[in-house]
């Protein structure tokens, strides 16, 4: 569960991020309330044209919260910022994802395979309507970024293939 | 003994099939060859399957078939069509069955007499942010209450078992599909505001408490409404709190 919430942290900063370069905005201040406890307070500003981002995390606002990416985050929203990266695929909904057909079964894709045009990468389900996902290019499926069964935010970076 | 032709509507097209593993692997195999939308009827399916892999058991003289569409636009306003065919299939059962005996759960269940009469499973793909093609599976016990689906949190039941009428599979096929395109054409002229509503009308536990099972834990709370975009609503006592996926329970 929290390092689900941590991932999901990872994923929803770099967003954030990815939002913050692409509007060319100077700073974006969220805060985000859980469904269960807690929250998570992340201003995003760009400082500098060498360094497009850095990230600072408030912490969380209940005792109980899961464990803010206080430390880890940082590095992710460097240049390496997955969101941006040119082979990043976004979710194209908001939902969940899911890396395999169904439970208990293989994933479509692990890191390494070799990936066609148009093959389906993972699911991203709302409203028991599964969205399959295809690959925009051949390639090879470098990263995969949500965990089966993760909330995903609109726009948010699922994998990266090249 | 002959029959009254079945209604249609314009522009749909039907194929039935005596088997096929699964009305929605046919829909993905044929989808990108259909021309016009197009509903799958079989007669038995050798490989039903639910949400997930959740066991969907389809007994002879029950009725499964899914509707093939390419509707454009993006997945979230495809997923819309959950609600439009929650209320078309809703519409049709209230042909056999008294309508106050039905309900609706979110996003798509049709529930008689609180029990599982029907599923309905939607499955898209697309490239670059819009539908390439939408399939809408739906199942429904007509005659035979399955028995074979394990552990439920609502009791399958079947429409006859129900004291509804019975009915074949060609007939429901007409009625669904005739009540799917109205839906659809609310949907395009009036925009999911209007379908939201009608959905509203016929939910189960609206304003009481429900409990929505996420990918991340539990989240009960007073069933508030379904928003803009189809999201469940819950009030907890941590505030409101907006939900794209999960199985609700009450």
């Amino acid at each position: 569960m929290t390092n689900k919430s941590h991932d999901d942290d990872v994923a929803f900063i770099k967003s954030l991020a990815e939002l913050l370069r692409k509007n060319d905005l100077s700073e974006l201040q969220v805060k985000r309330d859980y469904e269960n406890d807690g929250s998570l307070n992340v201003r995003v500003s760009r400082i500098s044209s060498v360094s497009p981002t850095t990230v600072q995390v408030a912490a969380p606002a209940a005792a109980t919260a899961p464990a803010a990416p206080v430390p880890s985050a940082a590095p992710a929203a460097t240049p390496e910022d997955p969101a941006a990266h040119p082979g990043a695929v976004a979710s194209p909904m908001v939902g969940t994802a899911y890396l395999s057909p169904e439970p208990g079964v293989d994933a479509f894709v692990k890191v390494g395979d070799k990936v066609s045009q148009g093959q389906t990468l993972c699911i991203v389900e709302a409203m028991k309507t599964m969205n399959q996902i295809p690959a925009p290019k051949g390639g090879t499926v470098k990263r995969i970024l949500v965990e089966d069964g993760a909330p995903v935010e609109f726009g948010a970076p699922l994998m990266i293939v090249e | 003994m002959t029959r009254e032709p079945l209604p249609w509507p314009e522009g749909v097209d039907r194929i039935v099939l005596d088997e096929v593993d699964s009305t929605m692997a046919e829909a993905a195999r044929r989808a990108s060859s259909l021309a016009r939308p197009t509903w799958i009827m079989a007669r038995h399916q050798t490989a039903a399957r639910g949400r997930r892999g959740k066991v969907w058991s389809n007994p002879a003289g029950n009725f499964a078939a899914t509707f093939v569409m390419k509707p454009g636009g993006s997945p979230a306003s495809a997923a819309l069509r959950s609600f439009a065919a929650a209320n078309a299939l809703f519409e049709a059962l209230a042909m056999k069955v008294d309508r106050d005996a039905l309900s609706l759960k979110w996003p798509n269940d049709v529930l008689l007499n609180g029990g599982k009469v029907a599923g309905i499973l939607l499955e898209s793909t697309g490239r670059g942010g819009v539908i390439e093609w939408l399939s809408v599976g739906i199942g429904v016990n007509l005659m035979t209450v399955p028995g074979d689906v394990g552990r439920t949190d609502f009791p399958p039941v079947s429409l006859v078992g129900e004291g509804g009428e019975a009915c074949d599979g060609d007939e429901f096929l007409s009625l669904l599909a005739s009540n799917f395109a109205t839906e659809e054409r609310l949907l395009q002229e009036f925009g999911f505001a209007h379908i939201r509503e009608k959905w509203l009308k016929h939910a189960a536990r609206l304003g009481e408490v429900i409990t929505a099972r996420t990918s991340k834990g539990e989240v009960m709370g007073t069933f508030e409404t379904v928003d803009e975009a189809g999201h469940l609503v819950l009030l907890t006592p941590k505030g409101r709190v907006t939900i794209p996926a999960a199985d609700v329970y009450f």
